[in-house]
């Protein structure tokens, strides 16, 4: 998939005319009100910067008035709170082919349709204050695809984080690659090795692409790293506990490994051996929409929905 | 002449009814918006008594065949309502699918496992004895009971299990190479240890969170799974609703192989149309 990303500076926001408006509750006090047994809709209009004023509750003529303290968040949709906002975003990006069958398109559009959804959330959740998305984008079950389909998608992977690494730099984002790579081209193997080296010092957002990836295999070579470890001493038989495998999973690349919200697209109802052990106590959302026609308003969407309802852990 | 005074005044009095027509419009969206939820969660609520009359013609034929087996996942505060559960349990029951896995985190259902087994007549406890194609073609009802030490913690075990194996076979002297585990040894070893049961056809979510809760989670790889809400909320439509959704999805993938169901396939139905009373626990049906 490409990884062109082009991000726009933020808005300018032109000073008003007259006083800021005061004694206007705070958008998120507001979306209280709703029962919360409800998944929120998203607003009418999609991204709108937004004024959150203090509300202070008192009147007064114009001299009393003091000078009102205006919070403008330029970037966070009306209603998102930026507090709530989960930190890790898993997503399966499935319908790629469907789309571009009920399109009469080749499969190939419908990869590079999915691929420019994908640079729209990278650059969405950026903005938003997610620090980590991982991204399902080829499982180890897809090797049985059409060899065709296979080797497309391979240089389609290739071509995209040969055009964004300058991107990626620019804008300070950590690539992290997780799966089987032994089985990806040697060519492709090397552009990943650069490309993690060349961004591990980022620091304000990680992508994990996800390649070559099943959530089976993720613990079974977890469980064979500590196996070399017990071979060299480090670690006793008998003292593998949930922890230890833990470390060792491929998601420990990152400082937030296990998902608060995985997104499933296309209408499917299942996790497909993604991420098993880390999606213990991820909410699911399940949207029906295409991966391509996936975009800002289905985003907003999942992450309101996430953000009102009640979340558990085990103990 | 000055003009300070009036034009303040007059930014004054814009503000203040800019904030009260704000603040009125604002109040009005989310009254439209709380309006539009309500609506829903009535026509949510008929569309499920209609459902359980028997009264909406698309889900009167159920193919319930297509579930092997189920699993319920019940958030561990509301596993100890053990009259939902069993209330459940017998819908489920009556509705043809007898191989069904309790799951909550704590660990409750399986204290309660022998009022519940109790309540069934000729109802099995799983046991991992069973293979899992024994297990499909068991004709009573066989209830499995797990929690979190099924899971994570199993697959701990199991990994012990594994590593004990590899240390052995590295005394013996043989070579496995760089390949030491294999997913399918994994599953094995999690039989060894007691914690590998089917991977369930569906995965029915009762609880607040939309999450599985850590249901084990080596054995829902392709389990479509669909949040039903709280328990004590439990209504016999939306059950029959979840179970539909299921059965007349057209694509099941399962691994490489992609299964496309079609309506000339001679599976087991169920008929709600001929009752039209919900199954309740006092044995009508």
């Amino acid at each position: 998939m490409l990884f062109s990303l082009h991000f726009s500076p933020p808005p300018v926001i032109a000073p008003l005319p007259f006083k800021p408006l005061s004694h206007v509750p705070h958008y998120h006090h507001t979306l209280n009100m709703l029962p919360s047994t409800h998944v929120l809709k998203p607003p009418l209009c999609s991204t709108m910067e937004h004024f959150t004023l203090n509300h202070h509750g008192k009147g007064g003529g114009e001299e009393e008035e003091e000078e009102e303290e205006e919070e403008v968040d330029q970037t966070l949709p009306l209603g998102l709170r930026r507090e709530a906002m989960p930190r890790h975003v898993a997503v399966i990006m499935d319908g790629n082919r469907r789309w571009a069958r009920s399109r009469d398109l080749p499969v190939r559009s419908g990869y590079e349709a999915g691929a420019r959804s994908l640079r729209t959330i990278v650059e969405l959740c950026c903005k938003w204050g997610i620090k980590v998305l991982s991204v399902f984008a080829f499982s180890s079950d897809n090797w049985f695809r059409p060899k065709v389909e296979v080797e497309l998608l391979m240089s389609l992977f290739e071509r995209g984080m040969q055009e964004d690494t300058s991107i990626f730099l620019r804008e300070n984002i950590r690539i992290s690659v997780i799966g089987d790579l032994a089985k990806l081209p040697e060519a492709l193997q090397e552009l990943i090795l650069n490309l993690e080296e060349t961004t591990k010092n980022n620091t304000h957002f990680q992508l994990i692409v996800a390649v070559s990836y099943s959530g089976q295999y993720d613990v079974v070579q977890a469980c064979q790293r500590l196996a070399l470890k017990a071979k060299h001493g480090l670690v006793e038989p008998g003292d593998i506990d949930t922890s230890l495998i833990e470390q060792e999973l491929e998601t420990n690349c990152s400082e937030f490994p296990h998902p608060d919200l995985l997104i499933r697209t296309s209408g499917e109802f299942r996790i497909s051996n993604f991420m098993l052990w880390q999606l213990a106590y991820t909410e699911l959302f399940f949207a029906q929409s295409l991966w391509p026609d996936f975009g800002e308003a289905e985003l907003l969407k999942a992450l309101l929905a996430f953000q009102q309802r009640r979340r558990r852990y085990g103990g | 002449m000055d003009f300070a005074r009036p034009k303040r005044m007059l930014y004054f009095w814009i503000d203040k009814i800019g904030n009260v027509l704000f603040r009125l419009s604002w109040h009005l969206v989310h009254a439209i918006i709380y309006l539009c939820y309500f609506t829903m969660a009535m026509l949510h609520g008929l569309e499920s008594h209609l459902i359980s009359r028997g009264l909406l013609r698309k889900y009167k034929y159920l193919h319930i065949s297509k579930i092997n087996y189920l699993a319920i996942v019940i958030e561990s505060e509301e596993a100890c309502r053990t009259s939902n559960v069993i209330q459940l349990l017998l819908w489920v029951a009556t509705l043809g699918i007898n191989h069904i896995c309790l799951y909550d985190n704590e660990g409750i259902l399986k204290k309660s496992k022998d009022v519940i087994l109790d309540k069934f007549d000729g109802a099995i406890l799983f046991q991992d004895t069973h293979e899992n194609n024994m297990l499909l073609d068991q004709p009573c009802m066989t209830l499995e009971f797990v929690s979190f030490s099924d899971g994570k913690e199993a697959v701990a075990r199991a990994a012990n299990v594994l590593l004990m194996k590899y240390i052995k076979s590295r005394a013996a002297g043989s070579n496995q190479g760089e390949q030491i585990f294999s997913e399918s040894e994994m599953s094995e070893a999690l039989k060894t240890v007691g914690s590998g049961g089917p991977e369930p056809d569906l995965l029915l979510i009762y609880g607040p969170a939309r999450c599985h809760l850590g249901f084990p989670a080596w054995r829902i790889r392709y389990t479509e799974i669909q949040h039903m809400g709280p328990l004590k909320s439990l209504k016999y439509g939306s059950l029959i609703k979840a179970l539909y959704r299921y059965t007349t999805n057209l694509q099941i993938w399962y691994g490489n192989k992609q299964v496309k169901c079609s309506a000339v396939l001679p599976w087991k139905t169920v008929n709600l149309g001929k009752s039209n009373r919900t199954p309740s626990i006092h044995g009508d049906s």
